[in-house]
This record gives C-alpha cells, structure tokens and sequence, in this order.
C-alpha cells in the first residue's frame, strides 16, 4: 500500500483539529467549578454529580438512545435498499422521494407529520418520532450507498451468478461486503441526525417522551441550568455511544469490518 | 423477465412504501395548505366546522363557493415581491460557499481514512463523526465562545491584524460566524461520502500514473479526482441541501443581516402564523432543489453513458 | 444489567399509574419543589412537557397535539387558543383560591372575566445593561433612545443585541414614538420600522438566545430582552464574579408586559387535576416560589409575604402604582396586523 503523504497528513491533522477544538471546550468545560462558561475556574465532578440526580435529563437520554438505534438500523436497511434499486434500475419516483425529505424544510415536515398522525389518531410519542426520524435519514443513507455502488466493477456479481449463485446470494456474498464502507458511512450519518434532531421531534413528541434535544432547547431560558451539567452529558452521550460502538465491534467485528 | 420486475418490486417496494406514507402523504397536506388560507388565529382557514346541531363533521367547501377557500395569492405575494428571490440567491450562495469548503476540508481527511490500514480506518472514520454525538446547540455556544471577542482566538486574530494596521474585527455575529457554523455543522456529511467513494479506488491505478511519469498534481486531477466524483456528487447533496434551509446557525452566530431562506420559512410558521406563505416558500425551494438535481442528473448523464 | 432492563421497561411501556397530570409549559417556571408537593397532595404524578418558545407552542397545539392537561402560554396565546377551540372555561367553584390574584391582572382583554386562565407570573420588555460600561460612556438607560437613537448608539455601536422577535421590537420602537404598543395603525407601524432602519447599523444581532450569555461574559453591553433573563444575567455575573454588574430597568416612554397563565386544554384526560393544580398553584406560597425561581413578577397578592425581600425591591419585579400604570400587556396581534409587522420585519432582518 502507498504512504499518504505528508502534506495530506498535515492537512487532515487540522481539519481534525477543527472538528475537536470546540468539542474541546464541551468536555474540558464540563469539569469547570463555574455556572457560566467563561473562563476556567477550578476542577470539578459537580455536573456530572448533579446529571446523576436529573432523572428527567436521563430518561431524556435514554429516549434519545432508544429512538437514534432504532432509527440508525431501520433507516439503514431501507436506505441501503433505496440505493441499491436507484443504483440498479432507472426509477422515476423513488430518487425524487429519495431526496425531497432533505430538501424540504423541516419545520414544514414536522408540521405535516404531527397532522398526519392526528389525523391517523395516533398517540404521539416515541414511536411517532422514531417513524419521523426514519422519514428523513432514509435519503442519506440511500445517497451514500448509491453513490458506493457507482462505478463499482459487477465482473464479481456476474462471475458469482455464473458459477451458480442465486442472486440473493451473490448479493450476500459479493456487493454487501463491497458496499459495507458506505453502508457504515449512511449508518453512522442516520444515528446522528436522529440524536441530534429538534425540530421535527418537537411537533412529533407527545406527552412524556422528551427527548435530550428538546430537554436542553427548553433550557436555554434557563441559563443556569443550561451548560455544565448540558456540557457533562454531552461528554458522557459519546463516551457511551462510542463504547458501545466499540463493544459492538468487537463482539459482531465481521458485520462490522470492511470487507 | 417476470422475476426482474418482481426483485425490482422487492428490492424499491419498502422504501418507497415508507417514505410515500411518512413523507409524501402528510407533506401532500402541508403542500396543499399553499392553496389555502390562514386561519385567523393561526393554522388555516378550516374546511369542515362541526354542525352545531348533529356535531357532526361537515364540509364548509362546495363548487359555489370554493373562491373563498382556495387561492393562488400566496404564490402572487412570493413572484411579486423581489424581496423573495433576493433571499433565495443569499441562500444559495451561503450554501454554496458552505459546499465548496467543505469539499476542500473534507478531501484531504477522506484520503487519509481511506488509505490507513484496516485496522485504525473504522476508528478514524468514527472519529469523524464523534464530535457530533454531543448537542448541536452545545457546539453552536461552544463555537460561540471561540469566536467571541475575549477568546484566545479572537484576540490574538486581532493582535495581528493590528500589526499590519488593520482595525480589529468582530468574528462573533457576522456572517463570517455563519459560514463556520455552517461548514462546520455539515461537515461529517461531506467526509463520509467521500471515505465511502475513495475508499473502493484501485491503488494499482495511480502506480500506473506515476510511473508513466504524472506528478502527484496530475495524479489527483486525472485519476483520483475524476473517479471520486459520485462520491462528490453525494457529499454535495448531503451539505447543500441541508445548508439551503438551515435556521438555527444564522439566527445563534449571524448579525443583523444574516437572514437565510430557512428563517424566513420558520417565521411564518411561527412569528406570523402565516403557514400558507411558509407552504408556498418551502414548495419553491424544494421545487428549485429538485430542478437542480434533475440537472445535474441530466448533465451527469449526458457526460458518460451510465455504467 | 437488571435495573437496567427495569429502566427500559418502564421508558417502552406507558406509565401504569392511574393519576397523572400532564403539563406543558416553560421549563423551570414551576420549581421541581413545588410539583413534589403537589404530587404528595394529590397523590399523583405531574408528567411535563417543556417548550421554549410560545409561538412553537403554539404551531403544535393548533397542528393538535393532545393529551396535556394544563398549559401554561404567555397571555398573547390564550386568544388563537381560545378561538380555535382547544381551551375549555374553567370551572371557578374549583378554584377557590382564585381571590388571591391581583385585580389588575385578572379580567383583562386576552380573557375577559378569566373564561379560560389564571395568571401566575408577568415579565417586563426591557433594557438590560451592563452598568460599569453605560456609567463610563455617560449612556442613561431610562430611555429607549439607548437601544433606538443612532446618536446615543454611536458610543455602543456592535455592543447592542434585540429580541429576535417582531412583536417585542416593533413594540418598544412603537413606545419610544409616543404610541401604544398594541397600535395596529399603518403609519405608526411605518414610523417604528423607520426607527429601527436608522438603529439597526449599530446593532449586533438580533438575539433571543443567547443574549444573556453574552451580557455576563461582557461582549455586549446594551440587550433589549425580558426582565426575568436580565435578572438572571445579573445572578450570574454575581455568581460568576465577573468584574462589573449588569442592571436592567425600565424605560420613561413605557414598556410591554407579558403575562403568563395556566389553561386547561379542551381534550384534557384529567381536567379534575388540572384544576387541582391550578388552585394549588394559587396558593401564596407555591404562587412566590415562581417569583423566587426565575425572578419573574407576581400576579398573586397572597404570595407576597413569601417572595424575597431583595426580590420585591426591584421595580420591575414589584412595581408600584405610576411604575404599573406604564406597562402595557401586549395583545394578539389580527391576521393582517401581524402579515403587515412580519413583510416590514424580513425587510429589516434583510439589511433594507
């Protein structure tokens, strides 16, 4: 294999640097003895102390869990379809309703949904958010694996077929593996849309299913209650999903792994 | 032949199934409300009124009367109004600006993913995204605090702005803090793509083009490049797109002018209760995006025969 | 790896408990305090929702999210509710403690004779500043001139933040002419937007976020916002030490109010709780506790005793009669009003 060069190496060093430098703060600030976000102040478990007896801030996060895994594994198996048939066949109606979710505001599409489920007469709540989320992280994942599949060499599938393979098997067996680094990609970009939503989750929440975006927005008239102990489980919600992420990896590591 | 249209079935049926009745279907009634009124205290203008005597449902909308409940007024205020469209360009080129950027930052990182070893690429490629793991409006106020005029950044920026004689700038509440606050919101979604495209690319390729004697700029610009441009094409769906209606980023870091098309949306939905306006603007902006698309598409095409 | 399955049990299925009552309103404006009591009075379980933002509020009731009980909207939002048939009257012979309320903010026009809501907190639209800056700089900021004149503004120039919010600006720039701020006159409408053309070159940003972040942190010096922020602004720049202090008082021209009530949702589960809680919340005590938590003002004349001494000195928090008489609720605006202020506001966020 090549060496990346020096300069590429240089050059991604910073864009990491930028990705982090703010993250930096979150966690860093997380230990301030400091109501306000300032300065640095003195070290402190205060916040996380505090984020232990916030019942409301944890079943916030748990909800926000729940919804992003369930959202990140349906989204990806429709979107991977979604990219795989566009890839595959000329569609009409599929890629236009592959991307209008992306491109349509999402306070309209939050609106509609909330309507929509009135009118079904269905109970808001985690499962009418968790169905919005799918709405919109479909078309990610269906553009990441289409465009993975583009230019992809199909003497393999052919080679596989020929040798006797049905075509759910050369599927299986040659273009998932293939196409695995953009499905991680669409997965990984589902997960963090999901977690991170508000405005579609705000119209689709109903009674009692906060979830951790609507629990920190409604905080911000409450500065005091917004940063540190905001800041505490920001810092711990990735400490826990990349150890997750990691324990997965390794318990299931051929599901995960590129080819 | 019949089993090809029944796998073609099987394989675009769910999707498409999912996002005709969670997306299409209720965005259909919100589309619809572009041809409506707004009510007088928020919503629209009700088509059915309970009948005060059975309670039953009943339609107020028949052939004699529909004028008064159906109009195309929303779209005359939206072509009428230069204001509008002056909007949309500021927009699109926020947008744009945002997508070129995040190209040009998110290539070299792509790269490297892509050619580290087995082992480290996954992590590397989590390590992307980990960042937005934690709150959007936390990174938004962090981004705050470094654009600020008492951080480290901003002072010793203009520490050295004053060394050449410049007067000290503002960073924070300018529209300088919204194209970072935007680059930086969608990156991710312009380096996965990419890992995913570049990551497939043959290696035995650029040994090839070196050795014919091409120089690592030719080997990028003839070879790399060419080949990476559905993955390209993908991050610049994903980071366009969204960028288009952002609100959130212009209303925390913009100014006083940093007006974006998704404000102006979001303030009809919310400020004026205006949601026929707020129906027609988003219609005309994912109509455009649309068109956009279809262009590309048709361009994209029309370059090399498909597959 | 048990209680853990207990948790997700209990997030995947619906709470068994026969009484809950469920709220939607501003976080933190009902202290965690007082809702354990309340829950030990009636032996039931308070669910909350949180919105932070009336006019979301708003867009998702009238889209017609159900299953809350009581809500709690700035009084502009009790009419839009109350029209399109999504509040029930209220049931006065369960709210015996309705007494206590102050008769200048009960009967008012967003609700003659309290059909539908009961007052329990008011907040003021004014100046917040930061006060070592404004003394040096000569600046008084008794008037609104401090947020609208180009000539005061040119000391301060990108130091001043504005609520992001049509009807709170519109309104004080109303005020600082000389009108009311509820005026739905065309050529007042134009003379305010005038008035903020010529200031806005001076401000920062529009802000209804982050505004007093940036007092306490000295980036700003000068915020058009709400007297419960501003208050807390000064918390904590105390708190946090910081080397000046932030003020905030009222402007001579006068200055908008807003008031916050509690309403029962047309489809409530439980509208027997709902006045329950409403009439608990009436009670002096738990009535203060708002005032003590958020530093907002109090409808309430029985919570008086229980609201702090430093509290009921400030004026905007207890105003007395010629300081009352100078706050003006706002009202809901009409269907064209509101059409004319939101073109005249996209002008302005434009640059024109």
């Amino acid at each position: 294999m090549k060496k990346v060069s020096s300069w590429v190496w240089g050059a991604a060093s910073l864009v990491y640097a930028f990705l982090y430098l703010p993250l930096a703060i979150v966690v860093v600030f997380s230990f301030n003895d400091s109501a306000l976000n300032a300065e640095w102040v003195g070290f402190t478990f205060k916040w996380y102390q505090m984020l232990l007896h916030d019942d409301v801030m944890l079943e916030a996060a748990l909800h926000t869990l729940l919804i992003g895994l369930v959202t990140c594994v349906v989204s990806t198996v429709l979107g991977t379809l979604a990219g795989f048939a566009m890839y595959k066949w000329r569609l009409r109606l599929l890629p236009a309703l592959v991307l209008t979710p992306i491109a349509i505001p999402e306070i309209l599409m939050g609106v509609s949904l909330l309507i929509f489920f009135v009118m079904l007469n269905m109970t808001l709540g985690l499962v009418s958010i968790t169905l919005s989320h799918i709405a919109f992280c479909i078309g990610f994942v269906a553009i990441v694996v289409r465009s993975r599949l583009q230019g992809m060499d199909e003497s393999l599938v052919e080679a596989a077929r020929d040798l006797g393979a049905g075509p759910v098997t050369a599927f299986r067996a040659i273009t998932l593996p293939l196409i695995m680094p953009g499905i991680i990609a669409g997965a990984l970009m589902a997960f963090t849309l999901s977690i991170d939503d508000f405005v579609i989750s705000f119209f689709t929440a109903g009674v009692g299913s906060n979830t951790l975006p609507l629990e920190i927005y409604s905080r911000v008239k409450v500065p005091m209650k917004l940063n540190p102990e905001v800041n505490a489980i920001s810092s711990l919600l990735m400490l826990l999903t990349l150890s997750l992420i990691l324990i997965v990896s390794k318990v299931a590591p051929s599901a995960l792994r590129s080819e | 032949m019949k089993s090809k249209s029944l796998a073609k079935w099987l394989i675009s049926g769910p999707p498409l199934l999912y996002l005709v009745l969670f997306f299409a279907i209720p965005s259909l009634i919100m589309a619809f409300a572009a041809f409506r009124f707004p009510g007088d205290y928020g919503g629209l203008l009700p088509l059915t009124a309970a009948n005060p005597d059975t309670g039953a449902t009943e339609l107020l909308i028949n052939f004699g009367n529909w004028r008064d409940f159906l109009t195309l007024e929303n779209f005359q205020r939206f072509f009428e109004e230069p204001i509008y469209f002056e909007l949309f360009v500021k927009s699109f080129w926020y947008a744009g600006l945002t997508t070129v950027i995040c190209i040009v930052l998110a290539y070299p990182l792509a790269w490297l993913i892509a050619r580290s070893p087995k082992k480290t690429r996954d992590l590397l490629v989590l390590l992307v995204i980990l960042p937005f793991w934690s709150n959007f409006l936390i990174r938004v106020y962090a981004w705050m605090i470094i654009l600020g005029p008492q951080s480290y950044f901003s002072r010793s920026l203009n520490y050295l702005l004053g060394l050449v004689g410049i007067e000290p700038v503002s960073l924070l509440f300018s529209q300088f803090a919204v194209i970072v606050g935007l680059v930086y919101v969608h990156l991710p979604f312009m380096v996965l793509p990419l890992y995913a495209n570049l990551e497939k690319h043959d290696m035995a390729l650029l040994d090839a083009a070196q050795d014919l004697g091409a120089n690592a700029w030719q080997r990028f610009w003839k070879v790399t490049w060419p080949l990476s441009l559905p993955g390209v094409w993908a991050g610049t769906a994903l980071v366009f797109i969204p960028a288009l209606g952002m609100f959130a980023i212009p209303d925390l870091l913009g100014g006083t002018n940093s007006m974006m098309i998704g404000n102006l949306i979001k303030q009809q939905y919310l400020d004026s209760r205006d949601w026929p306006f707020g129906s027609v603007l988003s219609i005309m902006l994912t109509l455009t995006v649309l068109l956009l698309a279809a262009l590309a598409g048709w361009a994209g095409s029309r370059g090399k025969d498909k597959r | 790896m048990k209680k853990l399955l207990l948790l997700l049990a209990l997030v995947a299925s619906p709470a068994f408990a026969d009484d809950v009552l469920h709220l939607f309103n501003w976080n933190n404006a009902v202290s965690p305090e007082t809702i354990k009591r309340f829950e030990a009075r009636c032996k039931c379980t308070v669910k909350e929702s949180y919105f932070g933002s009336m006019e979301e509020a708003l867009a998702k009731l009238t889209g017609g999210a159900q299953g809350f009980d009581v809500i709690g909207p700035s009084n502009y939002g009790i009419p839009p509710l109350a029209k399109q048939g999504l509040l029930q009257p209220l049931d006065k012979k369960k709210l015996p403690n309705f007494k206590h309320l102050d008769p200048a903010f009960t009967d008012t026009a967003l609700d003659r004779g309290n059909t539908y809501s009961v007052p329990y907190d008011f907040t003021v639209t004014l100046v917040g500043y930061n006060a070592n800056r404004l003394k040096a700089l000569g600046i008084n900021a008794a008037s609104w001139a401090v947020v609208f004149d180009p000539k005061v503004l040119a000391k301060i120039k990108g130091k001043v933040t504005v609520l992001d919010d049509p009807r709170e600006v519109i309104a004080a720039a109303l005020r600082y002419n000389g009108h009311s701020a509820n005026s739905t006159d065309p050529a007042h409408l134009s003379q305010a937007v005038a008035t903020i053309r010529a200031a806005r070159p001076y401000w920062a940003a529009f802000n209804s976020q982050s505004y007093i972040k940036e007092l306490t942190l000295g980036n700003i010096w000068v915020a058009l916002g709400y007297s419960n922020d501003l208050y807390q602004a000064k918390l904590d720049a105390e708190a946090a030490k910081r080397p000046f202090t932030i003020g905030y008082s009222l402007q001579r021209e006068g200055n908008g109010m807003t008031a916050d009530s509690f309403v029962i949702h047309k489809r409530a589960p439980r509208p027997d709780l709902a006045h329950r809680f409403i009439d608990f919340m009436l009670e002096g005590k738990n009535a203060a506790e708002i005032t003590n938590n958020i530093g907002a003002g109090n409808p309430n004349v029985a919570a008086r005793p229980f609201i702090a001494k430093s509290l009921l000195a400030i004026p905007v928090i207890n105003p007395d009669h010629v300081t009352a008489s100078r706050l003006e609720q706002l009202s809901d605006l009409d269907a064209a009003t509101r059409r004319a202020w939101n073109r005249a506001w996209t002008e302005i966020k434009m640059g024109r």
